[in-house]
Parts: structure tokens; sequence; C-alpha cells
């Protein structure tokens, strides 16, 4: 497995700062935990910044792992890309601790990217971030035409709609024809 | 529906059955598969567009559209509009007071310029306007239209502007119950259909009608379910009918009423069994030719017969309008003096005017009636 440590973006630094000497009480140095995406790359993360993510927070939160526990087991997540993870982390680090803004201008213009990233921020459950993402979406189509609507989202017409299920309901009856065959055999 | 579908889509140059073969041999690269998305993200996506994005989306396909009636949309005020040669959808929500999108149909460009978008403001409001070619069969594409928006925006129908006599049995089946009917001038209406108004349609808050033709004697005598109504030729509005109802607001134009009408109603009005909840009533006549001031006399003397009248001078606590529907509040004159009647429940019956108005065929005759009450 080959893995290569990533840092966090500028936006968030990769360790604790030093509490200043005025603060009334001292800072608890900030966790850090591990991710990586299909690509195997691991990307360094603060639990502040994942907190973002309602299901990494949900895994993380009982863990109690110590800093080398967690850089022992980054959390995998295979179904996901590693350029949209490197997106999510960094949004994720770049709104740590901070407000979310009403909008986002940051987001892929890349429809594909969109739609990868879309499904990510889903899975992992980042409320704010997946609200800029369908914002995002319905304005791919601000001012367009029905046409353009159909091609941008990929909308099928009905005669497609119902060519497809009927091909569907061909292969399910094909399929389970092979069991009953197969079944029949297996019996003998 | 397939063919309003198809006439709805063509409008943007590209007919259904043009593009199927093109569309299965190919998809287009670099697109969004919008549905192969999880379900409530999908949703929220299409929660963010604008209405007339929803309505195009949902055009687009039967899948389109039962994805956008999951929505829990905020219920939309619809209403059906027709004038001069135009004729309109305008919709409206409650939690956007300062905004309307009007699907329009227009004949006023070249083919090729349609469909088009564009935004307007007027006054406070600003209006999105999506404008669709204006063809033989608007009427029915935009009855169709109804019935799509109000079906993916589980929205009722709140008023429509009748151009033609087919939108009223339309109206009969698909929404019997409905708030504002307006019947246009010059529309040509049989006496068939206003008795299947009479009897099938309830129109609750405003019921409007024009100067309609009709091809045979007609004559109304159960109520009107209308808060407001305002008829132009009211030649078949009986006694009885106003009588029997629970109108609030009556104007009624080229009235066969007589004066003796009148004279009931008043009484009736005030021993407090009928018409409880009037508010305002205005009867004009159809223009008499000759009229000598013999007879303005008598219809006078008719019209108060038997009347415990007190005759006051203008008073300042009278309210000054009247609200005809939720749009329109109609200003009324100010007098030097007018004749009251008390109901015993304090109300107090102002016949403020009786004029006669000179009009090209002669002159009507005027009589006007406000219920209103003194602050205590």
């Amino acid at each position: 497995m080959s893995s290569t440590e990533q840092g966090t973006s500028s936006a968030a630094p990769a360790e604790p700062t030093t509490a200043p000497e005025s603060a009334a009480a001292p800072e608890v140095p900030e966790s850090f935990y591990y991710v990586h995406g299909k690509d195997k790359v691991v990307h360094k993360v603060s639990a502040g910044a994942l907190q973002h993510s309602a299901l990494i927070h949900g895994m993380i939160s009982n863990l109690g792992y110590t800093e080398e526990q967690a850089k022992a087991n980054p959390f995998p997540f295979e179904n996901i890309d590693g350029d949209i993870l490197q997106m999510v982390v960094d949004w994720c680090n770049q709104h740590k601790g901070k407000p979310t803004p009403p909008e986002d201008t940051n987001l892929p213009k890349q429809k594909e990217k969109l739609f990868d990233l879309v499904l990510a921020v889903n899975y992992l459950e980042i409320k704010e971030l997946l609200t800029y993402c369908c914002k995002q979406v319905a304005m791919m189509v601000k001012g367009k035409s029905p046409e353009e609507i159909r091609e941008i989202w990929m909308i099928p017409t009905d005669a497609e709609d119902e060519a497809a299920e009927k091909e569907a309901k061909k292969r399910a009856g094909k399929e389970a024809a092979g069991e009953t065959a197969a079944a029949a055999g297996d019996a003998k | 529906m397939m063919k309003f579908l198809q006439s709805f889509l063509s409008c943007w140059k590209f007919p259904i059955q043009g593009k199927l073969s093109k569309k299965s041999k190919a998809k287009p690269r670099n697109g969004f598969p919008l549905l192969n998305l999880p379900r409530v993200v999908l949703l929220e996506c299409i929660e963010n567009l604008d209405v007339l994005e929803i309505i195009i989306f949902s055009f687009l396909s039967k899948q389109a559209k039962s994805i956008a009636k999951l929505i829990n949309w905020t219920p939309l005020n619809i209403h059906l509009l027709y004038g001069g040669g135009t004729i309109c959808v305008r919709l409206k929500l409650s939690t956007a007071p300062g905004l309307q999108w009007i699907i329009a149909y227009t004949n006023e460009k070249k083919l090729s310029a349609y469909p088009y978008f564009h935004s307007y403001l007027t006054g406070p409001e600003v209006k999105h306007c999506l404008v669709l070619r204006y063809d033989g069969n608007t009427i029915e594409d935009s009855k169709h239209m109804a019935e799509h928006i109000c079906e993916v925006f589980h929205s009722t129908i709140d008023g429509i502007d009748i151009g033609q006599e087919s939108q009223i049995e339309w109206l009969i089946k698909f929404q019997p119950t409905i708030r504002h009917v307006s019947i246009c001038d010059d529309v040509h209406v049989s006496a068939k259909t206003l008795d299947r108004i009479s009897k099938s349609l309830k129109v609750t808050e405003y019921f409007g009608v024009g100067s309609i033709a009709t091809d045979e004697e007609f004559q109304i005598t159960g109520p009107i379910p209308s808060r407001s109504v305002t008829i132009d030729n009211s030649c078949w509005i009986t006694l009885p009918s106003i009588l029997n109802g629970t109108n609030s607001i009556i104007r009624l134009n080229e009235s066969k009423l007589t004066p003796m009408d009148i004279n009931t109603i008043l009484k009736e009005w005030q021993k407090g069994t009928k018409l409880q909840n009037l508010e305002y009533l205005e009867i004009k006549t159809s223009p008499v030719d000759s009229f000598t001031g013999e007879d303005a006399d008598n219809y006078t003397n008719a019209l108060f017969h038997d009347l415990d009248l007190t005759e006051s001078a203008d008073d300042d606590e009278r309210p000054l309008t009247v609200k005809i529907d939720d749009e329109f509040e109609y200003t009324l004159r100010e007098v030097e003096t007018m004749n009251n009647l008390i109901r015993s429940d304090g109300m107090i019956g102002s016949i403020f005017e009786i004029i006669g108005e000179f009009e090209r065929d002669g002159m009507l005759l005027c009589f006007y009636f406000q219920v209103w009450r003194k602050q205590t």
C-alpha cells in the first residue's frame, strides 16, 4: 500500500499553535486524525475541521485515540476519489470553527467533479457543504431552456425511461430464468 | 396532454420526436446525472430552483414530474388571467409578497423569438415572465398548464378570468370550488352554461360577470355563494336570488329589479332575517330613454315606501372604501345627506345616493346602499 502523508492546507496549521500567555485557561492540544480516499493518499485533519462531517465526528467522538493510534488507523473512504476527498478536507479546514458564509464560490465548476463532490459530501454528512453544492447544482440551469436543462442534467425522455424499464425487466426475467435453471440443475 | 407537452417543449426549437433517436444513441458528455443522486440530495437540489424552473423541470418527463411532486412546496396562488389578446397564468407565493411569476402567451414577436424569459419591476413588485407563443390552442394550453402546476405544487386555482365558454365546463370538472371567477366582457355564455354555473360551480370570494352575450332568456332564483358579486348585464338575477344569498358586496348593472324589489331588500335587511352579511349594495337599471321628473318621484316613493328612515348628514365614521376582491378596493363618494335605516343590532344601512346617470342609450337609475356601524 503506497501511502503518502499530506499536511493540511495552509489555512489550518498542522500542529496546534501555542496558546498566548494571557489566555485564562490553557488550551487543550488539538487532536488530529487521518483519512484517505480511493488513491490511498492520507490527509491529516484536525478534529475541529472534521467536526463538519457528522459521519466522521460520530466515528471519532468516542475513540479516544492517541496521535500514534490515529496515525496508524486512517479512516478509509474507498468510495471517494482522492481529489474529491482533498477538496472536502480543504473545505473543512477553511471553515474550521468559522460561521459558514451564505454562499461558497469555490465549488468545482466541472459537472462531473461536482457530482462526485455531492456524493462524497452527502456520504460524509457535511450539511453546510451539501447545501452549497445543491445550490450550485440548481444554478447550473439558471436561464436555460428545457432542452438545455435536459442536456445538463441528463434527464431521459419518457421514451428513454420506458425503454430502460423494458430492458431492466427483460434482464430481470433472464436472470430469474437462469436462477431457476441452475436450481433445477442442482436438484438433479 | 402529450400533445400539449410537445408544444410546450417544442417552443425551445427541439421537438421531442426529433430528439428521441438522436438522444438515445449518444448521451451528452460532461453532463450532471441529476437523477442518479440519492433521493434526499436530489430533492434538496430541486428545492433551490425558481418557480418557473420547477415548472420547466417538471415538464421534462413523467419521472421529473413525479420527483418535483415529492417536494412539499409552499402552495402557489394560481390565477388564470385573460385580456387584451393575452392569456397568462399568474403565480404568487404567500412567502414572497413582492414577487410574481407569469407564464404569458403572446404573439407580439416573431416565432423564432419564443419562448423567452424576461423580468420587470412594476411598483414594488418584481415580475418574472416566461413568454410562450400564442397560437390557436392557447386556451387549451393554459388549461393544461394550470392543471400541471396544480398537480406539481399541490395547489388549487385561486382565480380565473373566463375568456371562452369552454373554460367554464373545464373548471366545473377540474375544480368546482374556487375563490375568484370573472367572466370577461363579450364572452358568449349560453343559458345552459349559466344554469351549470349556478348549480355546479361554487365561487366563494368574488364572482364577476361582464357584459356577456346569452342566447336565450335565463333567470336565477337561487343564491350566488360568493362574498362579492359584480354582474354587468344582470337581468337574469332575480329578487329571491338576492334575498336568499349571504353576499356582502352586490353590484348589479342593467338590473331588472324594480324599486319595489329594492324596497323589499331593504325591509328584509332591516328585519335582520335576510342579507345579514350585506356591506354594500349597488343597483343600476337598464337605460331608460324617456324619463321624466314624475318617473323619478315615483321611483323614489316606491323605493322608500313604508321604510323607517332617518335623514342625516354624512358621517365621518362611515367607511369610504369597500373591498370588492383581494386586489380591488372601491372608493365611495362622500355625500351631504343620506337616509339611514337602523337594524336592531345597531348596524346602520345608509342609502347614500340615488341618482340618474345619462348614458348613450338613456338614463340609468343608480341606487347605492352601505351598511356600517358607529364606533362605540
